[in-house]
């Protein structure tokens, strides 16, 4: 049977960080068994990198050296892989335990669990039963539903240019966009990605699950200039028509429509069995208004009052 | 299972740093430690006896257990490389500093538990240096109303029973209803998931939908009842629900974002035909409005003539006809 990777990975890691001086791949080689049955070179070669690969993503910092007669030597040294002393009490680690539950993503919660046992290993202690009521009983999930997530994170960490198909909210067709991801955010639930969108020439936001197929890394550096604050839920919120700033006048029959009656500025009780409401009038209200069907009518303004109109015509004539 | 070689790998890694600090530990307390089962333990002490920094030298990592207890002969045979932590990778780094401040931003959670996440974070962005870096490229926001939060935190804790007056969109009404809270979570928004005695079921509550709550000095007691898998979607219509189907122009597209469904197909104008199922179609009634001329109820007929009578009437408030 073929030696299982885990084993193979755990290997070449206690050996780089075991040397003091920088070992050949040849030396590695000798001392691995799954490398001795690795077969050709070729295949050597390759399962090697891909190794150092991977033990790079687990955080190992593994330096190349020359030795004198200019064959490549590997090491990882003890000081640059240290963990530097973390001193947490059982209040924080209790604290870090319930978020490294959070993640509903394979690689995060894998990053996760792996962090908390590297503090573990580190002296972290062991937290008592989370469930005596001295700590909020919440648990908190991070959904990670859209297959675009993973690569555009990765992109983001290592500030790759991707390109992906993407379809807006109201277009028949996706078209392909190139972009540089500057920062992913979740938010109710959904993930947006804001970056520098290449053909448009400005910063654009994009929400994952529009994104159809794949996303597909592009060679070279970013173009424009990766701002320190990235502001991807004002944006959001604006879609969702927050922050208007204008403000509507509508009547609602008494004892309906509580979500508007929450978002109200001002209510007056009328005595004709509705009441007067001021709203605040961002984005998509009309939308909103017109699920209340025959409960909500627009007193002004006219615009909205028409929009509202038109949309119940529609759906009035089926 | 790449990423799984790569998440053992890690483990083992830590395993043996803390092994090497404790002889003769016991399998159930270290599996507890890492967050393991006792299986995966015992899983990853079957390979760690193959490691070492040569398999000729004799330097393999003598560790042995007979499943109670673990024994590491010869901890200085892999000289210092097992004697620290390693430090934390950037996706590591990332994933608990992104989860534990999203948490610390949530309204109504307790003070010292808030207080504990940031100095949690603070202590582990200095341990994380340069790895905390990459944290600044993801961010999550929850949604929570903080004062409910708080009450039904207290009653979880207090075992009390609730009182709310709870909104309902499909009906566009509010009931009053006394519920003994089973748990509290947050996906996105924040709900409690609790016993409805005007239901006599299991029910979710959005925490955003709770126009009043009280804490009552009844005791709770919910049934025993399998708590819910987070991980799937919080809708799950049952398959005996009644199909409904929604046909949409490109601008109604949201709808297969929105809704769980059975079917999207495309159709020639860039829209779809969906089929989704509801235990109660009436209460689409408001997505047919929503839709306008973006779509319509292809069926039922039922849901389709209720969404034109209530357009139709609406119409007449504005002294407007068809």
């Amino acid at each position: 049977m073929a030696i299982a990777k885990a084993e193979r990975l755990m290997n070449l890691a206690l050996c780089l960080l075991g040397t003091r001086r920088p070992l050949s791949k040849r030396e590695l080689r000798g001392s691995i068994e799954a490398y001795l049955e690795a077969g050709n070179d070729e295949s050597f070669n390759r399962m090697f990198e891909r190794d150092k690969d991977d033990l790079r993503e687990l955080g190992l910092v593994i330096e190349t050296v020359e030795n004198l007669e200019g064959e490549p030597g590997y090491l990882a040294r003890r000081d640059s892989n240290r963990l530097p002393p973390v001193s947490l009490d059982a209040e924080e680690a209790a604290a870090l335990g319930l978020a490294a539950k959070v993640w509903q993503q394979a690689r995060l919660a894998g990053a996760a669990s792996g962090a908390l046992q590297k503090l573990r290993a580190g002296g972290m202690p062991e937290a008592g039963d989370p469930y005596e009521g001295q700590h909020s009983a919440i648990e908190p999930r991070i959904p990670v539903h859209e297959a675009a997530f993973e690569p555009l994170m990765l992109a983001c960490r290592d500030r790759r240019p991707v390109v992906f198909d993407y379809r807006k909210s109201n277009a028949a067709r996706p078209e392909p966009r190139q972009v540089e991801p500057w920062a992913l955010e979740c938010w109710r639930g959904h993930w947006y990605l804001a970056g520098y969108d290449r053909d448009r020439g400005a910063e654009r936001v994009f929400r994952l699950s529009r994104i159809t197929g794949k996303v597909r890394s592009r060679a070279g550096k970013y173009t424009a200039e990766v701002p320190d604050v990235v502001t991807v839920r004002e944006t959001v919120a604006s879609w969702a028509g927050e922050g208007g700033e204008r403000s509507a006048l509508i009547r609602l029959r008494a004892g309906a429509g509580y979500p508007l009656r929450a978002k109200a500025t001002a209510v007056r009780e009328g005595a004709d069995g509705w009441d007067e409401l001021e709203v605040p009038y961002g984005h998509g209200l009309d939308a909103w208004l017109v699920e209340f069907g025959p409960d909500v009518v627009v007193v002004e303004p006219a615009d909205l009052r028409a929009d509202v109109v038109d949309r119940l015509r529609a759906v009035a004539r089926g | 299972m790449a990423a799984n070689a790569i998440d053992q790998t890690r483990r083992m890694l830590s395993l043996v740093t803390y092994l090497r600090e404790r002889p003769g530990a016991h399998v159930a307390d270290v599996a507890r430690a890492f967050g393991i089962t006792e299986d995966e333990l015992i899983s990853d002490l079957d390979v760690l006896p193959m490691c070492g920094t040569s398999f000729r030298g004799g330097d393999l990592l003598d560790i042995d257990t007979d499943g109670e207890r673990i024994w590491w002969r010869n901890p200085d045979a892999s000289g210092e490389s097992t004697a620290e932590p390693l430090r934390l990778a950037a996706d590591e780094a990332t994933a608990l500093l992104v989860a534990a401040r999203a948490v610390a931003t949530l309204p109504g959670l307790r003070e010292s538990d808030r207080d504990a996440l940031l100095r949690a974070t603070a202590k582990l962005e200095a341990a994380a240096g340069e790895a905390a870096g990459a944290s600044s490229r993801l961010s999550v926001t929850f949604e929570s109303e903080g004062g409910v939060f708080a009450d039904v935190d207290r009653a979880i804790a207090e075992r009390r029973r609730l009182w709310l007056r709870y909104y309902s969109p499909a009906r566009d009404e509010l009931t009053e209803r006394t519920v003994d809270p089973i748990r509290l979570f947050a996906v996105g928004h924040t709900y409690m998931e609790g016993w409805c005695h005007l239901s006599e079921a299991r029910r979710t509550f959005r925490l955003d939908r709770v126009a009043e709550i009280r804490l009552l000095d009844e005791r709770a007691e919910p049934p025993a009842i399998e708590p819910r898998d987070l991980s799937e979607g919080l809708v799950q219509p049952a398959a005996e629900d009644p199909e409904v189907v929604v046909e949409v122009g490109p601008g109604g597209r949201w709808v297969a974002e929105y809704y769980p469904h059975d079917s999207a197909e495309e159709r020639p104008d860039g829209g779809l035909r969906i089929t989704l199922r509801s235990p109660d179609p009436a209460s689409l009634r408001r997505l047919a409005l929503r839709l306008g001329r973006d779509g319509r109820i292809v069926s039922p007929p039922e849901l389709a003539e209720s969404a034109r009578k209530a357009a139709a009437e609406a119409l007449a408030g504005y002294g407007e006809r068809i």
